[in-house]
């Protein structure tokens, strides 16, 4: 029987010695075949590749790096939170801003009702912030474009927001005591019978 | 008590100096790069014998390389791994562009060679003779063309082709077997 592909590279290879394929010796087929294997394997080893200019490594190492900077950059621009936060931040102020214009409206809407619960009671029972229609928030067109933006925005929903940080205004406006909350709204009657309101 | 001094990167072995590149510590993927380049390029030059191609596949390489880094687990070699990904690559790339006028290039391109043993009449009668089988080994069915240039080129053991092209030792001694002989025919075509 004559030997396979994978003696023969074997013994091609030196990795198996002659002796261990008695076989060989009385055939002249698998010999034939040993020798042209080895040739082809010579002729193969002997296609050297063409060195490249000493300047082209260099070369090469530059181009990767800048291949693997184009990559990093877009994977660090989205995953990178701080990135995240500058991008929001606009968003953040915009929104906070009309949530506390709109307590502030909520507050002022509560006031004509004399002997009312106060406002955060209002609030918390689930009530719908009411924009004060007044001539001066119609005059003013930031504070209606705010207070759209706010319609549907109640103190449950600042509260679950997480936007009023102990410490801030909002904070202050929603944490009022009640005679705080009763000062604040004689200020405010005062101020819209001065305006003519 | 003061922190360690961390070692310079040229003093890292090769699991260490991954960990530094995963850590985004600045140079340690260049080293990686200077480190294996010349094999990278040269695997790529056997798949697709001209420079131009051989060093776009290289970059693609290293690339891949940079990407999958977390993947690299350290069961063989980074040489090994590579070689892994630019068979991959380079397989890839030439069953999509597989055009023999790229296979060879014009002698004025080719690439500084040190010669100075050589006479000029040696130097082109080798140069044509290895464009020739250069050009012979690239139009080899992909499996047996990787077996051949991993074997002769990279002395890289049947066990480790195995490992790069996931298939067995017995495959990849009849892929070297076929190989050679289909070497054989393409040459003898030729003449």
């Amino acid at each position: 029987m004559h030997l396979n592909a994978e003696q023969l590279v074997d013994l091609a290879d030196g990795a198996q010695p002659e002796s261990s394929a008695p076989h060989l010796a009385g055939c002249e087929s698998c010999r034939a075949q040993l020798r042209e294997l080895r040739a082809m394997m010579s002729v193969a080893n002997d296609a050297v590749v063409p060195e490249p200019s000493p300047l082209f490594w260099d070369h090469l190492s530059s181009r990767v790096r800048d291949a693997v900077a184009v990559e990093a950059a877009p994977r660090r621009a989205w995953f990178d939170v701080s990135a995240w936060r500058r991008l929001l931040m606009p968003v953040f102020v915009v929104a906070a801003a009309g949530l506390v214009l709109a307590l502030v409206v909520n507050s002022r809407s509560t006031i004509p009702a004399p002997g009312a619960a106060s406002a955060i009671a209002v609030a918390e029972a689930g009530a719908t912030v009411e924009l004060l229609n007044d001539v001066a928030a119609d005059d003013d067109a930031s504070l209606t474009l705010v207070a759209s933006l706010t319609d549907d925005a109640d103190l449950d929903m600042v509260r679950e927001a997480g936007l009023a940080p102990a410490g801030s205004a909002e904070h202050a406006v929603t944490h009022m005591s009640g005679a705080e909350l009763r000062e604040l709204r004689r200020m405010l009657k005062e101020e819209m019978t001065r305006s003519g309101g | 008590m003061a922190a360690a001094e961390p070692r310079p990167l040229a003093e890292l072995d090769e699991p260490a100096l991954v960990e530094a590149c995963l850590a985004q510590q600045a140079g340690a993927f260049d080293l990686i790069v200077e480190r294996h380049r010349r094999s990278v390029y040269m695997l790529c030059y056997r798949f697709v014998s001209n420079h131009e191609d051989a060093s776009d596949l290289s970059q693609d390489v290293f690339l891949r390389a940079y990407r999958g880094l977390r993947n690299f687990r350290g069961h063989s070699s980074l040489a090994t791994w590579l070689y892994r990904i630019g068979v991959n690559v380079c397989l890839n790339r030439v069953s999509a562009k597989t055009t023999l006028g790229k296979l060879t290039e014009p002698m004025e391109e080719r690439q500084f060679i040190d010669v100075r043993a050589e006479s000029p009449s040696e130097r082109m009668l080798k140069d044509e003779r290895g464009a020739r089988v250069r050009a012979a080994i690239a139009q080899l069915p992909r499996k047996q063309r990787a077996t051949l240039i991993l074997r002769t080129y990279h002395e890289m053991s049947h066990q480790e082709i195995a490992d790069v092209l996931g298939s067995s030792v017995g495959a990849v001694k009849a892929n070297f077997f076929h190989a050679l002989g289909n070497l054989k025919k393409l040459l003898a075509e030729e003449i």
